[in-house]
């Protein structure tokens, strides 16, 4: 569904990106992990059109989308889910979800507001709430929706367990794999390492810029240096 | 009646709406986030695109005002596709600079008569009191003047234009466009994100912004039937920032107390002759030391409606029950 070809990509001076060569094929969820200041946001960044590349191509569906202005991106079905969730904060959850939606002419848009107050309850209570007033796990789960909002093929989600405690950190990979079982395809940068190659089937492992290691989610669990460098120790 | 007529005053209240119409201009661009200060460049063009239109082409003055608008709305397309993708402060000393760039154009051009400004323009009040004597009224009626009729004449006209941009302005708060603006000023990054096309949502807001300070500086033209490049400098900038700084700039009400207070304040700070502008300083300075967020909060228009709906609650209950029956 989207591919990576050869993509170098940073800020200025600096090279994020050396070249990247990623597949997400349809349907499957795949992560991306690595050390921080690995470049993995900037891989997201690169895909949505917030950063353009230096080099090579990304594809869409078999369009050529690199780039391309985000809100066109977006309109071709893909959304992202940015690092640190980016709440509206001054605006109600009501609000933030709609504002998810304002490229869609359809009259579906209620019907979908309804299946996402029926995923996460918590976001109908309080939908007349700012969205500032939400606690961190609420603020995931609403830029979660806020995103499902515009109807995406392929969900980019940029580390959704951040500053999260544990118990809530399930409920949001129990949300994505619920997702995904829907059949949106989802793109996952992570962290928690361990956690996000329990649910993906393929994983890329990002190190300075370049792909050190790929493959099936469970043979990288397996690896020994990833379970040296992420998962503690080889044992 | 004799007292409220006065020249004075009827003067004074021209100036509060032509300030409250600045207001909602600058009211536009921040509505995205943007904080330009080109707004009085944006005003001087519109006045004297409509001033010269007026004098040296002869075209009628309700068409002039629109023009005056438009070719502000057009010089806003040069400067705003630069400068619009440049944020906060950034923005700020570009569309200062921009004004500062304006005006010295003008002081510089023979059409514009130089540091001597542009005199006789053509006024709205006058046009209008011939026309109410042209109507047969050369007389005045109940004591009132034909020159009053035609100054009460032109605050009418001024006044439906300001209530026209309210509505607008109120409706567009509630539009899809106006949550793309809300949106891209609470975080442009999210909006983006949200497939919210950001630079051209900001262009829209800086041309609309441009476009009413034109209007602006038409009708301004048009009563004071003289300007000079002084009268759009650098202090006339901060002055309109100012109206939104004083009345804040969440909701369009601010903006416009902002402009009635501060077009008042140095009228009713008269008697204090040499410590006036003293005195208007240091209620800025404790204005923003004690209510940074302006006057007029979203939260101040939500505290007076819960207030003023408790108490008709019974009435309320009664329009439900009476709607019920047949």
């Amino acid at each position: 569904m989207l591919q990576l070809q050869q993509l170098a990509a940073g800020y200025g001076n600096i090279k994020a990106l050396k070249n990247i060569d990623l597949t997400v094929p349809a349907g499957s969820i795949v992560s991306l992990i690595g050390a921080n200041g690995a470049g993995k946001t900037t891989v997201m960044k690169v895909i949505m059109g917030l950063i353009k590349p230096e080099f090579g191509q990304i594809f869409f569906k078999g369009q050529n989308i690199s780039g391309i202005a985000s809100h066109k991106i977006v309109s071709l079905g893909l959304s992202l889910v940015p690092e640190g969730r980016s709440i509206l904060s001054r605006m109600t959850v009501l609000e933030n979800l709609e504002m998810g939606a304002c490229q869609r002419q359809d009259n579906e848009v209620q019907a979908d507001l309804q299946r996402i107050f029926q995923r996460f309850p918590i976001l109908e209570e309080r939908k007349a709430q700012l969205g500032g007033t939400l606690s961190g796990g609420q603020q995931q789960m609403l830029a979660i929706g806020r995103a499902l909002m515009s109807r995406p093929e392929l969900l980019l989600l940029d580390e959704p367990s951040m500053g999260l405690a544990p118990l809530v950190v399930a409920d949001i990979f129990k949300v994505i794999q619920e997702i995904n079982q829907e059949g949106t395809t989802v793109l996952l940068v992570e962290q928690n390492v361990r956690q996000a190659l329990k649910i993906a089937k393929y994983a890329f492992v990002l190190e300075t810029g370049r792909i050190s290691l790929h493959g099936q989610a469970e043979d990288i669990a397996k690896d020994p240096r990833v379970m040296e460098a992420y998962l503690g120790g080889k044992k | 009646m004799e007292f409220l007529l006065n020249p004075y005053y009827m003067q004074l209240i021209t100036f509060i709406i032509i300030n409250a119409i600045l207001g909602i201009s600058i009211y536009l661009t921040l509505s995205t986030g943007q904080l330009s200060l080109g707004n009085a460049g944006f005003m001087s063009v519109g006045a004297y695109t409509s001033a010269l239109l007026t004098l040296k082409a002869g075209v009628p003055l309700y068409a002039a005002v629109p023009l005056g608008g438009a070719a502000a709305c057009l010089l806003a397309a040069i400067i705003g596709i630069p400068t619009t993708r440049l944020r906060g402060i950034y923005l700020a000393i570009a569309t200062l600079g921009f004004g500062e760039v304006v005006r010295v154009i003008i002081l510089n051009l023979k059409i514009t008569n130089g540091a001597l400004g542009l005199s006789s323009i053509p006024s709205m009040g006058v046009m209008l009191s011939k026309g109410i004597a042209a109507f047969g009224l050369a007389g005045g009626i109940g004591g009132i003047s034909v020159r009053q009729l035609g100054s009460i004449a032109v605050i009418l006209i001024l006044a439906l234009i300001l209530g026209f941009l309210i509505f607008f302005a109120l409706r567009l708060s509630s539009s899809r466009l106006g949550r793309a603006f809300a949106a891209i000023k609470a975080d442009e990054h999210a909006a983006e994100v949200s497939g919210i096309d950001t630079r051209y949502y900001k262009l829209l807001a800086f041309f609309m912004g441009a476009f009413v300070a034109g209007i602006a500086g038409g009708l301004a033209a048009h009563i004071t039937f003289y300007i000079g490049p002084k009268d759009f400098a650098y202090h006339r900038a901060v002055e309109i920032l100012l109206f939104a700084v004083l009345g804040g700039s969440d909701v369009v009400w601010g903006p416009i107390l902002g402009a009635v207070l501060l077009t008042v304040l140095p009228e009713v700070l008269r008697f204090a002759t040499e410590y006036r502008e003293m005195i208007y300083g240091a209620i800025l300075v404790l204005m923003m030391a004690f209510r940074p967020q302006g006057l007029i909060s979203e939260s101040t228009l939500a505290l007076w409606r819960t207030k003023l709906t408790r108490q008709p609650k019974i009435a309320g209950q009664d329009k439900v029950t009476r709607r019920t029956t047949p």
